[in-house]
C-alpha cells in the first residue's frame, strides 16, 4: 500500500509550463528608484507615488516575521525583479483579438479559455500575467449594471476618488512586512466597485500567473461593495515549474458597506516545488475584509500549491449584525509548508462568524491552522463557531493547530474544536467491503472530509478543487 | 537584563546554600541572566505582563515569622505527613515527623544527596522556562520524596506553604523533587496560601516529579493566595512506562499567578489525567500554561481546565499537546471551558496541537460564554430565584471537576469555599444581570 501511496502522491504539476513571451522586465533589486519607476510606468498620480514611498520607507524599517510554523532560507529581496510586463502589452490591445496569441494559448492550457469562458460560463475574467493585467472580458455587460471591473492601474485614472478613499483602508501600508512590500511595489491587480443595491450580474474572476524567471508578483485587489450590493469573486493562480523560489506577496482588501455581501473564493495552485522541496512559490498574502452594519464577507479557499503558504484571510466585523465566514481546505504534499487560517475581529453587536478549516498533510509536508477570534468589549451578543480538522497521510508529515481565542465580552459566545486523525481503518474496511477499491475509498473519504468547504465554492471551482485533491490523494492510506 | 533579573541575582548571592548545590545554582544563574526578559512579543508571556514584578520589586528574602497566622488560615483536614513552610522557611514544630522517604535537602544523607545531585533540575528545561532557571539559581533548600520500588507511602504528603505579611516586598523559593521508583505509589498535596491581603511578595515554586515504570502519583496543587502575592510556579513530570499521573490544580488570588505544567511521556502506556480550575476576580490575573510532550507510542492524555472569570480579572490558558513522530497510537484530548461573568473580565485561551505522527487521535475544544439562558429559565420556571440559579449553575460548572477529585479531604476543603465564593452577592458572579 505504501508504494501505492508514494506513486499517487508523486503527481506532476500540470500547470508547470513556461510560455515564451517576450517581456519587459526590470533588473532585480529594490530601492526608491524602482518604486518611482513602477509608478511612472503606470502613469500614476503624485499621491499614489507618495503613498508607495511611504510604504517603502516603512518596509525598510520592518523586520521579517518569524512566528509562523514554516522554515525557509532567508529571502534576498534584492535578487527579485519587481516588475515584469509581457512586451506586446506596450501597445495595449483593444480587444481580445489583439492579444498575443501565445498568451491566449497559455490561458487555454490553464483551462481558462477566455473566449469560451465568455460564452459558456458567463464569468467575467481579469487575467493578471506576471505583473500586468492582460485583459478584462465582459466589460460592456458589467458597465450596463454600473459595475466597475478593471485593472487597478486603470481604476486609478478612472475613479481616483474611490481608489484614494479605500486603498489601504483595510490593510494599511504598515500592516505587516509583506503588506508594506506590496504597497510599495504593487504592479497591478483587480479593482471592483459594485454600486448601491446592485447584484453583480455574473461572477467575477481573476486568474494570476507568474511566468518570468526571478520575478515576484505583487498584485493588489480592491473590492468595494456599496450599500446593499452583492458580488461573488473568484481567484485562481498558477506558475511555471522552476528550480528557484519565487515570491508572491499579494494584498486583497474587501470593503462591504452596509448590507453588502462579498463572497471571495480562491483556488490556489501555485507551483509547490518538486518532491525534494526544490523551487516553488513563496506565497505571503495578506487578505482582509471590513464589514459594515449587516454586511457579510465570506472567504472560501482551496490551497493546494505553493512551497510556503502564509495566508490569513480575515474579517473585521465592525458594523452591528455583520457576518464573517471562512471555509478552507489546505492540502500540503512533499515538502510543502502551509501556515494558514483566519482572523475574526468582532467589534459590533450581534456579529457572527463561522470558521471551518480542513487541513490535509501528506508526504513530508507540514500544515498548520493559525487563527484568531477576538471578541472586543463592544461585541454584545456576538457568536463564533470554529472547527478545524486535520487529516494525516503518511507518518512523516505534520498537522498543527494554533488557535488564539480572546474574549472581553461576557455575552459573546465562542466555540472552538479541533481534531486530528488519519483515515480510519474501519472507514476503509467498510468501503472496500462494499466493493470499492482502496483508491476510490480514499477519494470518497477525503472528498467527504472537505465537503463542508466545497459546497461553499461556486460550481466550476468546486469541480476543479475536487479534481485537484483527487489526483494527489487517491488511495493514499491503507 | 531587566532590573528584576539583577535583583534576583543579588538575592541569590545573599543566600546560604550547601556546597553540593553550587553547580546547579551557577547553571541556573547563567541561564537566568542570559535570558531575554519577556515582553508582549514573547509568545509564552504574550498576555501575562510581568510588570507587577518590576514595579513592586522584591528586595530581600522573606523571613520566617511566628505562628500568629494560624487562626487566619485553615489547613486541609487530612491524615497526612505534614510539612509546613512559612515564607519558604521550614517550621519543624508545626510539621510531622518525617518518614524515611521524605527529607529536606538540608538534612539529606550521602545517598540522598546523590539522588538530588543526579535528578534535580533534569526534568525541567530551564532554557525554555525562565522561572525554572531562577528556581535553580535560588535553590538552597527543598523537599526530596523518594519512594522505593514497589512501595506505597502510608500517608499522603501535605506541604503547606504560608506567606505572611512583610514590611517590604520579599521573595521566597520552594522546591520539591519527587522520585518514584518502579511500581511505587504516592500522593502529594501542595497548598499555597497567604495570610494577609496587604501582602507584598513573590513566590517562585518548582516541583519535579519522576514517575518510574508502573508507578502512580496523585498530585494536587491548590493556590489560594491573596491578591498582592505574586506567584510563578511549575510542575514538571516525566512519565515512564505504564506510569500514571493524576493531577488536580485550583488557583485563585494574585495579581500575577502563572503556573506551568510540563508533562513528558517517556515510556509507552503512560497516562496523564490533569484537571484544573481557575477563578480569578477583582484585578487578578491567572495564567495556566500546560505542555504535554508525547515522545513514545501508546500514551494517553486527558486534560480538562475550567475557569470562571469575574470583575476586572484576566485569565490566560495555553494548552499545548506535542506528538513526536514516533508517538503512534496516541490518544490525547484537551478541553477548556470558560465562563465570563463581568463586562470587564478577559480571557485569552489557546489550545495548541502540534502533531507529527499519523496514527493518532487528538482533539481539543475551547469555549467561552456566559451561563446558558435556557438553563437559567428552566430553574426559574421551577421556582428557583434567578440569583440562586446563577449560583447553582456556576457551582455546578466547577463541581463537575471537583467530584472527580479522588482525595475526599480536598473535596471537603474546597467545597464550602466554593459555595461561599459562588454565594449570593458574590464578587465572582455578581456583575451581570443576565437580561
Amino acid at each position: 500500500m505504501s508504494q501505492q501511496v508514494e506513486n499517487l502522491i508523486k503527481k506532476d504539476y500540470a500547470a508547470g509550463f513556461h510560455s515564451a513571451i517576450e517581456s519587459d522586465t526590470l533588473p532585480p533589486g529594490l530601492n526608491e528608484e524602482v518604486v518611482r519607476f513602477i509608478s511612472a510606468k503606470k502613469g500614476e498620480p503624485e499621491w499614489l507615488l507618495e503613498w508607495r514611498l511611504k510604504a517603502f520607507r516603512a518596509w525598510q524599517e520592518m523586520e521579517e516575521p518569524t512566528w509562523a510554523h514554516v522554515h525557509y532560507p532567508e529571502i534576498d529581496f534584492q535578487s527579485v525583479s519587481y516588475f515584469s510586463s509581457p512586451k506586446s502589452m506596450a501597445d495595449k490591445p483593444k480587444s481580445l483579438d489583439e492579444v498575443d496569441p501565445e498568451l491566449i494559448a497559455t490561458y487555454e492550457k490553464l483551462g481558462i479559455p477566455l473566449h469560451e469562458q465568455e460564452m459558456l460560463a458567463g464569468v467575467a475574467v481579469d487575467a493578471v500575467f506576471d505583473s500586468v493585467s492582460v485583459v478584462t472580458t465582459f466589460r460592456a455587460k458589467l458597465e450596463e449594471a454600473g459595475v466597475i471591473f478593471c485593472p487597478i492601474s486603470e481604476a486609478v485614472h478612472r475613479c481616483p476618488e474611490l481608489v484614494q478613499k479605500y486603498l489601504g483602508s483595510v490593510v494599511p501600508q504598515k500592516d505587516n512586512y509583506y503588506a508594506a512590500l506590496n504597497s510599495a511595489v504593487f504592479s497591478d491587480g483587480s479593482f471592483v466597485y459594485i454600486p448601491k443595491g446592485v447584484r453583480c450580474p455574473m461572477e467575477l474572476s481573476t486568474y494570476f500567473r507568474i511566468n518570468e524567471m526571478n520575478t515576484g508578483q505583487f498584485e493588489r485587489t480592491l473590492i468595494i461593495a456599496d450599500e446593499g450590493s452583492h458580488v461573488s469573486y473568484l481567484e485562481g493562480c498558477t506558475a511555471p515549474m522552476r528550480d528557484e523560489n519565487q515570491l508572491h506577496a499579494a494584498v486583497v482588501e474587501l470593503v462591504a458597506l452596509d448590507g453588502a455581501q462579498i463572497k471571495y473564493s480562491t483556488v490556489q495552485n501555485w507551483y509547490p516545488g518538486d518532491s525534494e522541496g526544490k523551487g516553488g512559490i513563496y506565497n505571503f498574502v495578506t487578505k482582509r475584509g471590513l464589514c459594515h452594519a449587516n454586511a457579510k464577507i465570506s472567504w472560501t479557499q482551496v490551497e493546494t500549491g505553493s512551497a510556503i503558504t502564509w495566508k490569513y484571510p480575515s474579517c473585521i466585523l465592525k458594523g452591528d449584525n455583520s457576518v464573517g465566514e471562512f471555509y478552507s481546505v489546505a492540502l500540503t504534499n512533499n515538502c510543502q509548508q502551509a501556515d494558514t487560517g483566519t482572523k475574526m475581529i468582532h467589534l459590533g453587536k450581534n456579529t457572527r462568524s463561522t470558521i471551518i478549516a480542513k487541513g490535509i498533510s501528506a508526504g513530508r509536508s507540514n500544515s498548520a491552522y493559525r487563527g484568531l477570534v477576538r471578541m472586543n468589549p463592544g461585541a454584545e451578543g456576538a457568536r463564533n463557531f470554529t472547527q478545524c480538522d486535520s487529516l494525516l497521510i503518511g507518518d512523516r508529515c505534520g498537522a498543527h493547530t494554533f488557535p488564539y481565542i480572546e474574549s472581553k465580552n461576557p455575552s459573546a459566545v465562542v466555540e472552538h474544536e479541533a481534531t486530528t486523525s488519519k483515515v480510519s481503518d474501519d472507514q476503509m474496511f467498510l468501503c472496500q467491503q462494499r466493493g470499492l477499491d482502496a483508491e476510490k475509498a480514499i477519494s470518497m473519504i477525503v472528498n467527504g472530509f472537505c465537503r463542508e468547504v466545497f459546497k461553499e465554492l461556486p460550481m466550476e471551482f468546486a469541480v476543479e478543487a475536487g479534481k485537484l485533491l483527487e489526483v494527489s490523494l487517491e488511495g493514499s492510506v491503507g | 537584563m531587566s532590573d528584576f533579573q539583577n535583583v534576583a541575582l543579588q538575592l541569590a548571592e545573599a543566600q546560604h546554600s550547601p556546597d553540593w548545590l553550587q553547580s546547579l545554582r551557577e547553571r541556573g544563574a547563567l541561564s537566568w541572566s542570559s535570558a531575554r526578559w519577556p515582553t508582549r512579543k514573547t509568545e509564552l508571556w504574550k498576555n501575562t505582563p510581568l510588570q507587577p514584578l518590576q514595579s513592586d520589586m522584591p528586595s530581600r528574602w522573606a523571613a520566617a515569622t511566628g505562628t500568629d497566622w494560624q487562626q487566619d488560615i485553615e489547613q486541609i483536614d487530612i491524615d497526612a505527613t505534614r510539612l509546613v513552610f512559612v515564607n519558604g522557611q521550614f517550621m519543624a514544630e508545626l510539621s510531622s515527623d518525617l518518614p524515611e522517604e521524605i527529607v529536606r535537602f538540608a538534612d539529606a544523607n550521602v545517598a540522598q544527596r546523590q539522588v538530588i545531585e543526579q535528578k534535580l533540575g533534569t526534568v525541567v528545561d530551564a532554557e525554555r522556562h525562565l522561572f525554572a532557571a531562577l528556581s535553580n539559581a535560588w535553590v538552597a533548600d527543598g523537599i526530596l520524596v523518594q519512594v522505593p520500588r514497589n512501595r506505597s507511602l502510608d500517608k499522603p504528603i501535605y506541604v503547606l506553604n504560608v506567606s505572611t505579611p512583610e514590611a517590604e516586598p520579599a521573595v521566597s523559593n520552594q522546591r520539591v523533587l519527587m522520585v518514584l521508583e518502579d511500581g511505587s505509589q504516592a500522593e502529594l498535596i501542595e497548598h499555597y496560601v497567604s495570610a494577609d491581603s496587604k501582602q507584598n511578595g513573590f513566590v517562585n515554586s518548582l516541583t519535579e516529579v519522576i514517575v518510574g515504570q508502573n508507578a502512580q502519583v496523585q498530585h494536587y496543587r491548590i493556590n489560594l493566595e491573596q491578591e498582592d502575592l505574586l506567584h510563578v510556579g511549575g510542575v514538571h513530570v516525566n512519565l515512564h512506562r505504564d506510569a500514571r499521573f493524576h493531577g488536580f490544580t485550583l488557583a485563585q488570588g494574585s495579581r500575577l499567578k502563572r503556573i506551568d505544567y510540563q508533562v513528558n511521556h517517556r515510556g509507552e502506556g503512560a497516562h496523564l489525567e490533569l484537571h484544573g480550575v481557575y477563578l480569578p476576580r477583582n484585578k487578578q490575573l491567572i495564567d495556566y500554561h500546560t505542555n504535554v510532550e508525547h515522545c513514545v507510542p501508546h500514551c494517553t492524555t486527558n486534560e480538562v481546565f475550567r475557569g470562571i472569570i469575574g470583575d476586572s480579572a484576566k485569565a490566560v490558558f495555553n494548552g499545548r499537546i506535542h506528538i513526536h513522530p514516533q508517538a503512534q497510537k496516541t490518544l490525547a484530548e484537551l478541553s477548556n471551558k470558560n465562563l465570563l461573568t463581568s463586562p470587564n473580565a478577559e480571557i485569552y485561551t489557546k489550545p495548541e496541537l502540534e502533531i507529527y505522527a499519523d496514527d493518532v487521535r487528538c482533539a481539543h475544544g475551547a469555549t467561552i460564554s456566559q451561563l446558558n439562558e435556557t438553563s437559567l429559565f428552566y430553574l426559574q420556571s421551577r421556582g428557583v430565584e434567578r440569583a440562586e440559579a446563577i449560583s447553582m449553575l456556576s457551582f455546578g460548572f466547577i463541581n463537575e471537576l471537583l467530584t472527580q477529585v479522588p482525595e475526599q479531604a480536598i473535596q471537603d476543603y474546597l467545597r464550602p469555599r466554593l459555595t461561599t465564593l459562588f454565594g449570593q452577592g458574590s464578587e465572582l458572579l455578581g456583575q451581570l444581570d443576565y437580561e
